[in-house]
């Protein structure tokens, strides 16, 4: 018997009751459908999250290190000491504080009000954020200039008035013109624009190509503060990151010893890395796909049990084909291959009209759920979702057909 | 010999009160090339004795052999392959697939015996030339009268050019002038060299053969050559 015939018999039996074929389908459509939505929706919320992730720089090591006694400039040193010294691991350190207060930016006719949050101003998109950073701040957080350069060491020293401009920042002030040698300022004081960052281009947060950073000594007139806690380190790759992130885990605990009640009296610290962030993101929402996936794989499996009961159905119905066939000479092989073949042929059609339910129900919950214009299902939930209900057309075809394949000839064509 | 049945036994729900001897002890001996009429009333085992034959039910007891072959010792698998082209069966009822046209029909057999895809429309086309049927290759089995449908059913059963073919009552449900044109397509096979078994309970078609077997009660009663009147 070959598999072509056999196809062909499939369609046409399938085509000859067409009420009873979809309404068998629709369990599969059904269950494919909902696999297919849900595994789509915890993935595109996932994306969502790992883009900013990926963006905001892989490797990246957030260390916040406070000590309660020295004004902190000591353990500022220490821990850049120690990062310089594990030059093996590590590109750059920069502190990473952003600007609290209420600041007004000008230049020219435009104004930006910061921290305003009286004046309406709260347009998370819009928000801008003044940081505070070092040469080395573009390195750490990922931003590469697009023209001009960083603060440079001697800004830092002296406390240059200058700044570096996110694109945000800087097409909210200059438009499409180039601001480097452009003078803004900040509460009145210029700051002389020496460089500027290309987007980050992340569609969910384009806030955070608002920014405009300036030397880290700023942050005694403009917080108010002289000390800094916390630093942005970039480590080379991920397995530097793991290995960066304990040594300075076990520094800053031998900076700040715990007593016996298990909390320091001498400091507080953390040290993070968003490698670690997206492991968290992502092995949740592995672990969310797969719970939606088996509660709708649920709903598939019902499915199947009906394709088996129809199956079941249409050997009896069809006894006498069967003794037909095998007085012509069909062996048990040939009529398990056909009724085989006709179950897939069912749980494939449904399956594939499930992708397309789930396509469409994926695109209206993405719409509704994650304000996403065009999310689709990807290749590898289609795929898996057709092959899934192929295999269950298999499985639960077996019995059907083997019953159907050991009828005897004469019995067979017996049956009305 | 082609056909060789040594005493054999189909009995139901043997050792019960309710114990059915479809046959009891037949024996019969078919040549190449014989057109052999059995004939019985309606229960006689006639019909049990075609399906033994045509390997199509398994004796209780007693030996086949078939071209020499032991038929009682062959696979599931060997028999189908036996079903397929040694043996071309023409039932009472046609036996056709409904959902098929009578071309499909006709290409069945030849699928299952492997013939390659360029072949067998051939070979099933030629096989609807011969019984007249080439004009209604599309035609599914429901668009078509009682005779034509066995005309197809006949079709199938020489499609893969068989050495003996098996007919149970293929003019039962025909007219008279059908059943006619029927026996005429055997005759015809008869002639082309091809072994014909006849199974009817009617002496006017059995009329038809050169050798007459009667059965009665599971039993062989008679067993002789006859003259024909072929027209």
């Amino acid at each position: 018997m070959n598999l072509w015939q056999a196809f062909k018999m499939a369609f046409k039996s399938i085509a000859m009751k067409k009420t009873r074929s979809f309404l068998t389908m629709l369990g599969i459509i059904i269950g494919v459908a909902s696999v297919v939505i849900m595994v789509s929706v915890v993935q595109g919320q996932n994306k969502k999250s790992m883009e900013y992730f990926e963006k905001m720089g892989d490797n990246k090591i957030n260390v916040n290190a406070y000590s309660y006694y020295d004004n902190n400039n000591e353990t500022s040193q220490k821990l850049y000491d120690y990062c310089l010294s594990m030059s093996d691991l590590i590109l750059g350190i920069t502190p990473d504080v952003e600007v609290g207060q209420k600041m007004t930016i000008q230049y020219g006719a435009k104004t930006l009000a910061v921290n305003d949050w009286n004046g309406g101003n709260m347009d998370w998109e819009k928000m801008m954020h003044v940081k505070l950073g070092s040469d080395q701040y573009g390195v750490c957080n990922n931003y590469t200039l697009a023209g001009g350069r960083e603060i440079s060491y001697l800004d830092i020293e002296k406390t240059n008035a200058v700044c570096v401009l996110g694109s945000g920042a800087k097409d909210a002030l200059f438009g499409f013109t180039d601001p480097v040698g452009e003078s803004i300022t900040i509460n009145g004081q210029p700051f002389l624009v020496v460089g500027w960052y290309n987007s980050m281009d992340i569609q969910y947060w384009p806030e955070m190509d608002n920014l405009i950073v300036l030397p880290y000594t700023f942050n005694r007139t403009m917080n108010g503060n002289s000390s800094i806690g916390n630093y942005a380190v970039k480590a080379k790759n991920a397995a530097a990151t793991v290995e960066a992130m304990t040594r300075l885990d076990a520094f800053l605990a031998g900076m700040f010893p715990k007593n016996e009640q298990g909390w320091s009296e001498t400091g507080s610290y953390y040290v993070q890395s968003n490698n670690s962030y997206a492991d968290d993101i992502q092995s949740q929402s592995l672990m969310q796909s797969l719970v939606l996936g088996a509660i709708a794989g649920i709903s598939l499996l019902v499915g199947g049990i009906g394709i088996m009961n129809i199956m079941l159905v249409t050997v009896t119905e069809r006894t006498r084909e069967i003794g037909i066939r095998k007085a012509i000479g069909a062996e048990r092989k040939s009529i398990i291959t056909q009724f085989l073949i006709e179950a897939a042929v069912i749980c494939s059609v449904g399956g594939v009209l499930g992708i397309g339910l789930g396509a469409v129900g994926t695109l209206v919950a993405g719409k509704l759920l994650l304000g996403e214009t065009m999310l689709l299902p990807g290749v590898t939930i289609t795929l898996g979702a057709f092959l899934f209900s192929v295999i269950l057309g298999i499985i639960f075809g077996m019995y059907p057909a083997i019953k159907a394949s050991g009828l005897q000839p004469v019995a067979a064509l017996r049956a009305d | 010999m082609l056909i060789d049945i040594q005493n054999i036994y189909k009995i139901y729900h043997e050792g019960l009160e309710s114990e059915v001897r479809a046959l009891d002890g037949v024996s019969l001996q078919i040549d190449r090339g014989e057109f052999v009429a059995i004939v019985g009333q309606s229960g006689s085992g006639k019909s049990t004795l075609m399906n033994v034959l045509g390997c199509l039910d398994i004796p209780t007891y007693g030996e086949y052999y078939l071209d020499g072959t032991d038929v009682t010792a062959l696979t599931d698998k060997e028999l189908a392959r036996i079903r397929n082209r040694e043996i071309g069966f023409i039932f009472q009822g046609y036996n056709l697939i409904q959902e098929l046209d009578a071309l499909e029909n006709v290409t069945l057999p030849l699928i299952y015996r492997g013939v390659s895809v360029f072949d067998r429309e051939d070979m099933a086309m030629e096989a609807l030339e011969r019984v007249g049927m080439a004009d209604r290759a599309h035609h599914r089995p429901g668009e078509m009268s009682g005779g034509q449908q066995q005309r197809v059913a006949i079709a199938r059963a020489i499609a893969t050019h068989p050495p003996i073919i098996m007919a149970d009552e293929p003019t039962g449900a025909l007219d008279s002038r059908t059943g006619r044109h029927v026996l005429e397509i055997l005759r015809e096979l008869y002639r082309g060299g091809t072994t014909v078994l006849l199974i009817t309970h009617d002496d006017s078609i059995a009329a038809t053969a050169k050798r007459v077997v009667r059965l009665s009660d599971g039993k062989v009663v008679a067993d002789h050559p006859q003259e024909v009147d072929w027209k």
